[in-house]
């Protein structure tokens, strides 16, 4: 338009026709490598820093990626990038990939960081069309929250231009736990420790504090998968252990069938035909619910074998005198069978209550979030086992209590059933002496009553009445 | 009821000796632990010397057994590396493995390959002591190289993203005639995954890991042992996406996988490189040095087409 406007003037006014294609020249020089065919920014991205989270922590040493692809009219000889403000580069390594498709360009570059400034320059022009990215290891962002973009300029044949906008990324203030953890980088004590290849690998005080603040939502995650699958686990094995006691031989056998497989088979793979096997039959389930329920299902063919070994191992005479006093069978039951056997299997349940918290650890295995699978994440992510022992205190402190209160219990249970219950201290009966003879004889009548189910062929010889304690 | 009585008469005073038991034993464990680590360190100099004594000028090639060469692998890489069907790990085959055996005849060791998790390798070269190298297609990184040394490179990839071929059908704008490698493709895919609630399987530890961590953040990265538990997650419909290197994906599903699709390669150019312990610098040169004369003499290239061969 321009042109054709200068022509028609050319007669009248000469030297506005200078002037004017002087002005021309100039705005299509500057319009050419920043319109439509100048170097395009794909992404700037930073890898998430915080241990075992995936934020990006300002402040920390972080990855930025930078990704642009050359213009079509372009060749490109350097580019430097800018930090926000309060971020460096310094103490950055910068490894350069160009790419034409999917195939690999050699080109040898020079990065040098300063500052908040990077600059590479490329030993030859990269060509128009080639993806350019950059993978900056070891920058800083700035520690305050917020959205930062990284600027920046390049040079191509014409000369410097600037960089188009890129896309922003966020950055969160530094956290309390990661402050404790600058705080314990710089004491010479953990320097000290962590001089010892053992108690670094372990033990470093650093991934101790990290790693506690991070796997802790996994903590959650496996209290609550046992805390929710357990009731269920009861009530399916106490239903499994009535049915194996049955009149009805179909009824025993298909308990029988159910607590053997279940109990001949590992966990690990009932949960892999659980959740790969359902879902390729179309049944599409939360996998934190189908977690609760293989570990309900796997839990309730123990108890259910606990249960009925519990209630098996009550004298019959407890089922005479239920008798002699007019009760039925169900009476008989729930008021005098289940509360005794109750007190004679609590330890076992709890047992097998601890062992049920720690295989939830099988299902990191396929994709639950649960403790060992943040331990085995920060482990990928840190190589160093230490995350396993955070893991592992984790883990005790719901177990050790729980084995402390099973001791406990089981004292108690012993001195009741043998008839020694709470009384005034100072007793001159040796307990020992007295326990182990009954305990002979409860050992001599459980085995009776496993042999014998049929409470009318077994006549136990002694009867001792279970005492409440006072 | 044996557990009740017997137990129960000394239930006080026992549980008091078990917690000193435990405590002694704990205090037992920590105590070797902490001079195991000073022996090794009072060991080390002592080692030097010697080595310095007696080999003053050439530092030896040394592994951990005589003759021999311990590598490290998940072995679930195919064709880079894997365990054929019915077999164990000694008869390891791929690319890799074909590589490294090659690497090894030239330095006149044996290799014994070990099955392991991908994401152990690393921390257990750092560590020393029982592995020589891990060789299970490790790109070369930045944050890696701070931990162990790198062999030079022995192959370009890329990243791949892995989907049933059912759900890329409905991705709006997926063309499947397009250019795998196309930034439309990927832009198309990328716009379907990084949505909240979208499930994207990785192996742990890996780039792809990475990349899927870094550039799909709005979707769940849920890292997994090995590939092939990826992949069948993906078939199963436990996740909408697996991400992992190029080659082994198209290979998968062109082998492995027929209802998966790779919709989209992400052009990463990473490269290759064999994992060697920071300690062990003869031997890092000495692969180098047997890696240039295997592409010399064009091993690499015949391994290239036996095992990528028209892919490529």
């Amino acid at each position: 338009m321009k042109a054709k406007n200068t022509e028609r003037m050319r007669v009248t006014r000469l030297l506005a026709l200078v002037a004017v294609f002087i002005v021309a020249l100039g705005a299509v020089c500057l319009a050419a490598p920043t319109r439509a065919e100048a170097l395009e920014v794909k992404s700037t991205t930073a890898r998430p820093n915080e241990d075992g989270g995936d934020r990006v922590i300002g402040g920390l040493p972080t990855r930025l990626t930078w990704e642009g692809t050359v213009g079509e009219d372009e060749e490109l000889t350097s580019i430097s990038l800018t930090m926000p403000e309060g971020g460096t580069f310094e103490g950055s390594s910068t490894r350069v990939t160009v790419l034409d498709g999917l195939n690999r360009q050699n080109v040898d570059s020079v990065a040098t960081p300063a500052g908040t400034a990077l600059q590479v320059v490329f030993d030859e022009p990269i060509p128009a069309g080639s993806l350019v990215r950059l993978e900056v290891t070891g920058v800083a962002f700035p520690n305050a929250d917020g959205d930062y973009t990284i600027e920046g300029t390049y040079e191509n044949q014409l000369g410097e231009q600037a960089l188009p906008s890129s896309p922003a990324i966020s950055v969160i203030q530094n956290t309390p736990v990661q402050g404790l953890v600058n705080w314990l980088d710089q004491q010479p004590w953990v320097e000290a420790w962590n001089s010892n290849p053992f108690l670094n690998m372990f033990f470093k005080p650093q991934i101790l504090v990290s790693s506690f603040a991070s796997l802790f939502p996994g903590w959650l995650v496996c209290l609550a998968i046992v805390l929710v699958a357990y009731p269920f686990a009861i009530l399916l094995g106490l239903c499994f252990a009535f049915m194996k006691m049955s009149k009805f031989v179909v009824v025993r056998a298909i308990a029988v069938t159910y607590i053997n497989i279940l109990r001949g088979t590992p966990l690990f793979l009932q949960i892999y035909i659980a959740f790969f096997g359902l879902p390729m039959l179309g049944i599409q389930i939360n996998v934190y619910i189908l977690g609760c329920a293989v570990m309900a299902i796997n839990s309730s063919a123990y108890l259910a074998e606990i249960f009925r070994a519990g209630i098996q191992s009550i004298p019959v005479g407890q089922y005479e005198a239920a008798a002699s006093l007019g009760m039925g069978h169900m009476r008989t039951m729930v008021s005098i069978i289940l509360p005794q056997t109750i007190r004679r299997v609590l330890p076992t349940v709890t047992s097998d209550f601890i062992t049920s918290y720690k295989d939830t650890s099988l299902l990191s295995s396929v994709g639950v979030m649960e403790l060992m699978m943040y331990a085995k994440n920060m482990t990928a992510i840190t190589g160093n086992i230490t995350p396993y022992m955070t893991a592992a205190i984790f883990y005790l402190i719901v177990t050790l209590p729980l084995i402390k209160l099973i001791t406990l219990v089981e004292g108690r249970i012993a001195r009741s059933e043998s008839g020694q219950g709470p009384r005034p201290k100072g007793g001159t009966v040796s307990a020992e002496d007295v326990e182990l003879d009954y305990a002979q004889d409860a050992l001599a009548q459980a085995a009776h009553a496993e042999a014998l189910p049929d409470p009318e062929l077994s006549r136990p010889v002694f009867v001792p009445l279970a005492r409440e304690g006072a | 009821m044996k557990w009740s009585t017997t137990e129960g008469a000394g239930v006080q005073p026992k549980s008091k000796h078990l917690f000193l038991a435990l405590f002694c034993s704990m205090l037992a464990v920590f105590c070797v632990a902490v001079m195991a680590g000073c022996g090794g360190q009072a060991a080390e100099p002592a080692a030097t010397e010697e080595t310095q004594t007696e080999e003053p000028a050439v530092t030896e090639l040394k592994t951990i057994e005589d003759g021999k060469l311990i590598v490290q692998s998940d072995l679930a890489y195919a064709p880079m590396e894997y365990v054929p069907e019915g077999k164990t790990s000694e008869d390891a085959e791929g690319f890799e493995v074909d590589l490294v055996n090659a690497i090894a005849e030239k330095l006149g060791l044996t290799v014994e390959w070990q099955q392991v998790q991908f994401d152990t390798i690393i921390p257990a070269v750092k560590q020393g002591g029982t592995v020589d190298m891990g060789a299970s297609s490790f790109t070369i990184t930045d944050e890696r190289l701070e931990e162990i040394d790198f062999s030079d490179s022995y192959m370009d990839s890329n990243q791949g993203i892995v989907m049933t071929k059912a759900a890329a059908a409905e991705i709006p704008g997926f063309d499947a005639s397009q250019d795998v490698a196309g930034t439309e493709r990927l832009d198309a895919v990328k716009s379907v995954l990084d949505v909240a609630g979208v499930k994207v399987a990785v192996q742990s530890g890996t780039t792809g890991e990475a990349w899927s961590q870094e550039n799909l953040t709005n979707a769940e990265t849920v890292p997994l042992a090995d590939a092939i538990q990826c992949l069948t997650g993906l078939q199963s419909g436990l996740y909408n996406a697996v991400i992992a290197d190029y080659p082994v994906m198209a290979y998968y599903c062109q082998e492995s996988y027929a209802d998966l699709e790779v919709v989209a390669a992400i052009p990463t150019g990473e490269q290759y490189g064999l994992v060697i312990s920071k300690d062990n610098p003869a031997l890092t040169e000495a692969v180098n040095k047997a890696l240039a004369e295997l592409q010399e003499d064009g091993t690499l290239t015949e391994l290239e087409n036996k095992w990528f061969g028209s892919a490529s």
